[in-house]
């Protein structure tokens, strides 16, 4: 028999559907195994059937998959065979009353609705855990940002504190510095934000005009930006008529060399 | 105990021979449904319908190795052990196929049939488009896959001769799969 004529008799339809006799049974299984087509069209139609069946197919009460698994999880029941004509009553065999079924029923509805809530509550637990973390983070740096920032504060309001401006001279014309000169202490604040980036390799260095001649005040942190809009603390002149801020080699020098960007006047 | 992995079916056929309780979970709540209705046709009855099923998986989880899967897919093993099992329970009771069934079942089944019918697909909407097949090309295949009937039954009851049913079979079932393609 030739693959097709076997797909167009009928016969993989019979299997499909239980049908066929015991012979037949036999002789599909072996032209399945001969002829590939034919085992293609047999799975095909294996595959209409359950698609069929599946259309039908109506929910079984929730007890039975509840007492299929109680027995198969009990090994006893894997030892003894199922012999059909010894149960007569199947329904009885297992002898649970209804109510029985209905509280197991319940009980294990209500285990596994737990089990879910459980595994919900986990998981925002768990996203909740990294929000929180990640929100400390954000807070951690702001505080950061705020002491800085009110450290920042007590200077320009400290009620000694003296302003000074510094303009832009030829170098940098739109460049602007501000000290902040503490008459009671004599401390020196720079704030240098309104300072172009130094190039790499250099740095700023303030300079204090004490009694005509410039003094060091310091190197000035303009490279890590960070750094650039704090106001910086400075080295203490007594007095000084004023100040200037020259762009320097960045170990610094001892007498300003390089042009000078800012200055003022106290 | 929902099991809400999915298997191919070969996944599922290594990992019940290896008697994985969670693949016979997943195999449950994706056929028994299916399984019940057929037993359901032949025995008419719904908890004898429901104790067969029982009986039926634990069978299959205890005779797994016994599944061949060049024999066919594993549905059709199902199948064929759940009709066998269900024809020996018939006339270990002396059932007939033409028994009285009581209008609570119907009632019963009827309602189980459409407030909790399986949500795996539309099954609703492929029953409509099944609606469309012939009355003579339907009642070929639910006597047989249905109702357990051998084909020399079906020629008897539908009077046609023997080697008509195979003929018909096929007809049938291409007209089936068509319409199932439609979905």
């Amino acid at each position: 028999m030739e693959a097709n004529d076997i797909i167009l008799s009928g016969i993989l339809e019979l299997y499909a559907t239980g049908s066929a006799s015991a012979q037949e049974v036999v002789l599909v299984q072996k032209y399945a195994a001969q002829y590939p087509e034919v085992a293609e069209e047999l799975a095909k139609i294996e595959i209409d059937m359950e698609r069929y069946a599946n259309a039908y197919a109506v929910q079984p009460d929730a007890s039975v998959k509840v007492k299929i698994f109680a027995r198969i999880n009990n090994e006893a029941d894997k030892v003894i065979p199922f012999v059909v004509g010894n149960i007569k009553k199947p329904a009885k065999v297992i002898g649970i009353p209804a109510y029985w079924k209905y509280a197991a029923v319940a009980a294990i509805f209500l285990f596994l609705s737990s089990l879910a809530f459980n595994v919900v509550q986990y998981n925002n637990n768990d996203v909740a855990t990294q929000k929180l973390q990640q929100t400390q983070k954000e807070l951690a740096v702001l505080k950061d940002d705020n002491k800085v920032m009110e450290s920042d504060m007590s200077v320009v309001q400290n009620k000694y504190s003296v302003p000074v401006s510094l303009h832009g001279l030829d170098a940098a014309p739109n460049a602007e510095a501000k000290i902040f000169y503490l008459k009671n202490t004599g401390e020196v604040y720079i704030d240098p934000s309104n300072l172009p980036d130094a190039p790499s390799g250099k740095q700023y260095q303030l300079w204090g005009i004490v009694d005509g001649k410039p003094v060091s005040g310091g190197m000035i942190l303009t490279s890590k930006r960070g750094d650039k809009y704090r106001i910086q603390k400075m080295k203490t002149f007594g007095h000084a008529e004023a100040f200037a801020v020259t762009l320097e080699s960045e170990v610094g020098n001892t007498s300003p060399k390089g042009p000078m960007f800012v200055m003022g006047k106290l | 105990m929902q099991n809400l992995n999915k298997y191919s079916e070969e996944e599922l056929v290594q990992l019940l021979q290896n008697k994985d309780k969670p693949a016979f979970v997943y195999l449950y709540d994706n056929y028994a449904p299916a399984l019940n209705n057929i037993i359901y046709r032949m025995v008419e009855d719904v908890s004898l319908a429901e104790d067969i099923l029982q009986e039926a998986f634990v069978k299959i989880w205890n005779n797994f190795a016994s599944y061949d899967k060049s024999k066919g897919r594993l549905f059709t093993w199902m199948l064929n052990l759940t009709r066998n099992l269900t024809i020996d329970m018939m006339r270990s009771k002396g059932y007939k196929k033409q028994s009285k069934i009581s209008g609570d079942e119907i009632s019963v089944h009827n309602l189980q049939d459409h407030s909790i019918s399986i949500t795996k697909f539309d099954s609703l909407g492929i029953r409509k488009q099944l609606a469309h097949l012939k009355p003579d090309q339907r009642i070929i295949i639910d006597m047989a896959y249905f109702n357990g009937y051998t084909q020399d039954e079906i020629a008897k009851e539908i009077g046609i001769p023997l080697g008509t049913v195979k003929t018909r079979m096929r007809t049938a079932i291409l007209e089936l799969r068509k319409m199932l393609q439609h979905t």
